[in-house]
């Protein structure tokens, strides 16, 4: 747990590898995956590393195995996933892996291109079956004309009238894609100026196209022709178009015949391309039990040869040295992986170093399933400078509260929390099913803190007594309207005196809010009010917490002034002024009311925004008026306490803007001074003298930069304090809004329906209809973007606000050679 | 055309376009490709681009024409995306684009079909944006009016092809003809389009439409001596939308030997200086490499206006520079001629 307050400690680590073990080392590494290595060689090409040949060789193993995986996916055939994890090989297997992928490489290349001829083959059969077949009803055609002589077909125009017997008509037939029948005919005409004469007929069915798997659809067509030099010219458009031409013999008889052949040559060519598919298909279904763990085997020799890529190469002891960060407390665990590294391979045990540095090491959080997705809301800020106090934890119970007071709605709570525990409870089917969905992984990542959300904003909504903006009388109310019937008829608006003991019981409702507001008139007025005090006093409750934080960080960099200069002057600053603020509303709270003296009642109570701003404008005693029982005052000796509260107040900020530039410079002078005053001895020659002022100047130089920054600072916080306390006011805007949105749809849609069609059916017909879109607008407007605006507005407070207090967000994020996350990575990227 | 409004149309593909051209090879990338040892070397280098993985379905030993075609391939389908999502006028713009690729084809084909040599052959080594649905079929033409009305008629280049229409066989001399003057009438009247388009784009197509009319003017010139080309010929070639024309073109026209194209060149400052450093000799760069490096300095500089066309153009201009500088250099790698490897043309 100790991690998640603080980053874990980091070492600085130098590895001492024999070249034997080097590889099992990183590989068990690997698969504890707590170690980040640095790249040692950060100037050296990808190209020019030791084993970049070990990494073109995996690159081309990847390659074949993304080849069967295509051809796997192609025939439909499900690939095995057993979700086992199979340790990365060793370096000797690699041969035999890189064997087995080029044979089945092979082999599937073969069945391929043999599949492939031997469908161009029976495509062309089927082709010709085709051309047969529809050029017979040509054929026919033109028989038909020839016999009956006189008949007005197009074909007649091509042949002569007198009956010396016909001129010998040339024909080419083929089969040509659909899509380019048009071209194809124009191409003709104009090529041989009108003199062919082309038929065409549509085959039906879709053909597959052996390069591309792909099916086509095609025509056939016939073409007429006279003479040889035509007979060229058709046959080079042909060709150009990619039209496949087929010998058709002219004789009726000659045709049947080869109608005959062609069927029972492509029922032989079936029965081969059926075998043909089944060898592809048992090679593929034999791979695909394997591909999975073939993958993660290659992936993960990948990434080691990688990692070994960063090291630095030790040429006198045949070794490679490693730089990496490790986290302190698993120190062990990592000596106990390179042992078994060096087992494995069994040479020279590895040697560990921690090194001393003086760079900042990564901030790395252990965080589980729970804690996660809030440690992620504060590294989407900025990722935690080493070893600094972590808002995470405090966040998880401040971000969902902060939340609620903004949707305090019993019912839309309910949603959420349902929503949030549906997917918690279906955590891990859910987590299995892997999907590129966004919106989805966003929703489902951040699900403890939508559930944490959905269960605050059911309790704040209790407190406001909200549900689907209305109130539950759960307790009964203490309030009573005792008029009689005609005083209820004739006024439209009766007050409710809490002093008389009829119309109040003297006592509140237990819990929550007092269900009678829902329909008293200055409800608003109410709200207003209690709501705006209550997200102020959070607000300063919350920067006082974060101001107070910055104590631990102080404490633990060791930088004692930072608290007398910094701490100190901001919490009193902020007590002094903000947190009396507080004090004032809790002060009226409890002691103005009814039933008391006059000087206390309802109607005496001073406005506390007026006084505090009377306050810090430091103007003058106001004395009670004359006759008047109210006291501008709610305690005796106010006006003194605020004037000194103000004076404490102001002093702080001169004090935070000069204390520590001052002490710095002093220290700084003091220094030099001992120094100079060693230099005098005549112990240091002049160049240590020279070095000392060098020394100075940039000291001189630093103090401005210091007086700057110390400025800067200064003005921030004071400034920030009273503007974000008056950003805590989103607080209240939103719970407002958000009553007000859901009040709206219940008054304007829902109640349609209710009052709708009075008694009969028909008013259930139309709530049924109404409830659908009162419901799906309850859905969509209050809980999601409703919900998604507060979020924001939760997530603004806490970076802005609060982390503005304490936390730098400097450092970078660790991230440590794991296969668990690389071949997490591989995966997404095979799936798209 | 009005440039609050041009994002309404065009928007999303100039941004596109602009990120395309942030992925253009470096000075640094380049520094590293040249110390490439082999083409795998290479191949893992540009993994590190935004190349990515485009080389890493192929097998090793790669071949030169492999990285060739995918970096074409690749081109292409950038380009074909954004036709596929133009609107008028920019859909029109990009097929201006391709016309000038269908001209290098068709000729291409024809002088491949006069040399006997197939079709199928030819048609891999055709550039993908270029190609239109008869264009197998060229081979049908034996002189340039069937060329026009059997092929040429249906594609956009039939307009540019009033000039050029004879009874004359086709042979060598006549394709080059033929393509010159298809190129001169496509160029102006790519030229009059973008000038109607007005705004920017004409301010910044029509310079540099006017450079490579310009430069075509002069390769067109010095090629031409010692050729049966007349200069009464010659000068119909010349396309009129450069800063040469009229008086440049009249002088290029006279010119009968390469000094007097430079003469022509010294009266305008942004030719003379290319012609000035450019040389046959090691160590000086050809004519050809300076006037690339013009038009790549003139495609860069589109980059600095918004709200045109002109980013289109040159972004594909620049990338085809990129795509010439990487097979140079792969060229000598794999050949181990290592001494020109520093020759590519840098893109700025």
């Amino acid at each position: 747990m100790g991690s998640l307050f603080r980053s874990e400690e980091m070492a600085l680590c130098q590895l001492f590898l024999q070249s034997e073990s080097a590889y099992t080392c990183v590989s068990e590494l690997g698969e504890l995956g707590l170690v980040q290595f640095r790249d040692l060689n950060p100037d050296v090409n990808a190209f020019q590393r030791k084993f970049v040949n070990e990494v073109r060789r995996c690159d081309e193993m990847e390659r074949k195995l993304r080849y069967l995986e295509r051809e796997i996916r192609k025939d439909g055939i499900p690939v095995l996933d057993t979700g086992e994890n199979p340790e990365a090989p060793m370096p000797r297997e690699m041969i035999d892996l890189e064997a087995t992928f080029e044979k089945l490489e092979n082999e599937l290349k073969e069945v391929n291109s043999n599949a492939e001829a031997l469908k161009r083959n029976y495509l062309e059969l089927t082709e010709l079956k085709h051309i047969l077949k529809k050029t017979q009803v040509f054929f026919d055609e033109r028989e038909g004309s020839l016999e009956s002589g006189g008949q007005t077909s197009l074909t007649q125009n091509l042949l002569p009238e007198d009956s010396k017997g016909p001129i010998q008509l040339g024909f080419v037939a083929g089969v040509i894609l659909r899509e380019r029948i048009p071209a194809f005919e124009r191409m003709l005409w104009r090529a041989c100026r009108g003199n062919v004469f082309l038929r065409q007929a549509e085959i039906n069915d879709p053909l597959e196209d052996p390069a591309t798997g792909e099916q086509v659809y095609k025509s056939v067509f016939i073409i007429f022709f006279q003479g040889d030099q035509l007979k060229m010219r058709v046959k080079k458009i042909c060709e150009g178009f990619r039209a496949t031409m087929y010998p058709c013999p002219e004789a009726p008889a000659d045709r049947r015949e080869m109608a005959m052949g062609v069927k029972t040559r492509l029922d032989d060519l079936s029965t081969v391309l059926s075998q043909t598919q089944d060898h592809r298909h048992r090679v593929l279904v034999s791979a695909a039990r394997n591909i999975r763990a073939w993958m993660m085997k290659v992936w993960k020799i990948k990434s080691i040869y990688h990692t070994l890529n960063m090291f630095n190469l030790d040429v006198i002891q045949n070794g490679l040295i490693a730089e990496c960060w490790i986290p302190v407390a698993n120190l062990e665990d990592v000596q106990l992986a390179l042992r078994r590294g060096t087992e494995k391979s069994g040479s020279l045990p590895a040697i560990l170093n921690r090194l001393s540095t003086h760079e900042a090491p990564p901030t790395f959080h252990r965080t589980n399933k729970f804690t996660k997705a809030f440690q992620a809301l504060i590294d989407a800020y900025g990722v935690a400078t080493y070893r600094e106090i972590n808002p995470a934890p405090y966040t998880i119970i401040t971000f969902p509260f902060l939340f609620a007071i903004m949707f305090g709605d019993v019912g839309h709570g309910i949603i959420m929390a349902l929503f949030g525990g549906w997917m918690v409870w279906r955590e891990k089917p859910l987590s299995a099913k892997k999907t590129d969905n966004e919106i989805w992984n966003i929703f489902f990542g951040g699900r403890y803190i939508i559930l944490l959300m959905g269960m605050f904003s059911m309790y704040t909504g209790l407190i406001y007594n909200d549900i689907f903006s209305k109130a539950l009388n759960i307790f009964g109310t203490s309030w009573h309207g005792n008029y009689n019937e005609s005083t209820l008829l004739t006024n439209k608006e009766l007050t409710l005196d809490p002093g008389n003991k009829e119309q109040y019981d003297q006592y509140p409702y237990p819990f929550g809010l007092d269900p009678v507001w829902q329909i008293a008139l200055n409800k608003i007025n109410f709200y207003n009010s209690y709501k705006m005090k209550i997200s102020i006093i959070f607000g300063i409750i919350h920067m006082l917490f974060g101001v107070i934080l910055s104590v631990w960080n102080h404490r633990f960099f060791n930088k004692p002034m930072n608290i007398y200069c910094e701490f100190i002057p901001q919490i009193i600053f902020l007590t002094c002024l903000f947190g009396y603020l507080v004090l004032l509303v809790f002060h009226k709270w409890v002691w103005y009311g009814a039933g008391g003296a006059d000087s206390v009642s309802p109607n005496c109570a001073p406005s506390i925004l007026i006084t505090f701003i009377n306050m810090v404008l430091m103007k003058g005693y106001q004395p009670t008026p004359e006759g008047d029982p109210c006291s501008p005052y709610m305690y005796a000796g106010q006006f003194g306490f605020q004037r000194f509260l103000v004076c404490v107040g102001l002093i702080c900020v001169p004090w935070m803007l000069i204390a520590k530039p001052f002490i710095l410079h002093r220290n700084n002078k003091r220094k030099l001074m001992m120094s100079q005053a060693n230099g005098g001895e005549g112990v240091i020659e002049e160049g240590g003298g020279e070095a000392a002022a060098a020394a100075a100047t940039e000291e001189v130089h630093d103090m401005g930069e210091i007086m700057i920054h110390q400025g800067i600072h200064t003005i921030e916080y004071v400034l920030g304090s009273v503007s974000h306390t008056a950003s805590y006011l989103r607080l209240w805007a939103l719970s407002l809004a958000h009553a007000q949105l859901s009040e709206v749809l219940w008054q304007m849609v829902l109640r349609v329906g209710l009052t709708a069609g009075g008694t009969g059916g028909v008013g259930g017909v139309v709530t049924y209809f109404i409830f659908a879109a009162w419901a799906s607008l309850t859905i969509a407007i209050l809980v999601l973007m409703e919900g998604l605006s507060a979020f924001l507005h939760t997530l603004r407070l806490h970076w802005v606000e609060f982390q503005s207090k304490f936390y730098g967000g400097g450092g970078y994020a660790f991230v440590p050679f794991a296969f668990e996350t690389i071949l997490e990575h591989a995966e997404t990227a095979v799936t798209e | 055309m009005l440039d609050s409004v041009f994002n309404i149309d065009c928007g999303y593909l100039e941004g596109l376009c602009r990120g395309f051209k942030n992925g253009i090879l470096k000075q640094t990338d380049y520094l590293n490709l040249v110390q490439c040892e082999t083409l795998d070397d290479l191949k893992l280098h540009l993994q590190s681009t935004d190349y990515g993985n485009f080389l890493a379905n192929e097998a090793s030993p790669l071949q030169v024409s492999v990285i060739d075609d995918k970096l074409r391939d690749k081109l292409v389908t950038e380009f074909q995306h954004m036709r596929n999502h133009a609107v008028e006028p920019l859909g029109t713009f990009l097929d201006y684009i391709t016309y000038g690729y269908m001209i290098d084809n068709i000729v291409l084909l024809i002088t491949g079909a006069l040399h006997q040599r197939p079709i199928s052959e030819l048609m891999p080594k055709c550039h993908p944006l270029g190609t239109f649905e008869q264009i197998e079929a060229i081979n049908v033409a034996s002189t340039s009016s069937e060329l026009y009305n059997a092929v040429l008629v249906d594609t956009p280049l039939a307009d540019f092809f009033g000039e050029c229409v004879s009874e004359q066989d086709l042979d060598e001399l006549n394709i080059e003809i033929i393509r010159n003057t298809l190129y001169k009438a496509y160029l102006e009247s790519f030229y009059n389009y973008c000038k109607s388009l007005g705004g920017t784009t004409a301010e910044v197509m029509c310079e540099i439409l006017a450079f490579e009319a310009d430069r075509r003017a002069f390769i067109i010139t010095l090629n031409s001596f010692g050729t049966e080309l007349t200069n009464e010929d010659r000068k119909k070639l010349y396309p009129q939308c450069g800063k040469l024309y009229p008086d440049g073109l009249a002088a290029l026209a006279r010119a009968d030997d390469p000094e007097n194209v430079k003469q022509v060149a010294e009266f305008y400052t942004e030719y003379r200086a290319l012609f000035e450093g450019a040389g046959n000799n090691p160590g000086e760069k050809t004519l050809e490499d300076k006037f690339f490096e013009h038009e790549v300095k003139l495609n860069v500089n589109a980059f600095l206006h918004q709200f045109h066309f002109g980013v289109f153009y040159a972004y594909l201009k620049l990338k085809e520079q990129e795509c010439r500088n990487i097979v140079w250099i792969a060229e000598c790698i794999a050949q181990k001629h290592r001494a020109k490897i520093d020759n590519y043309i840098p893109i700025l």
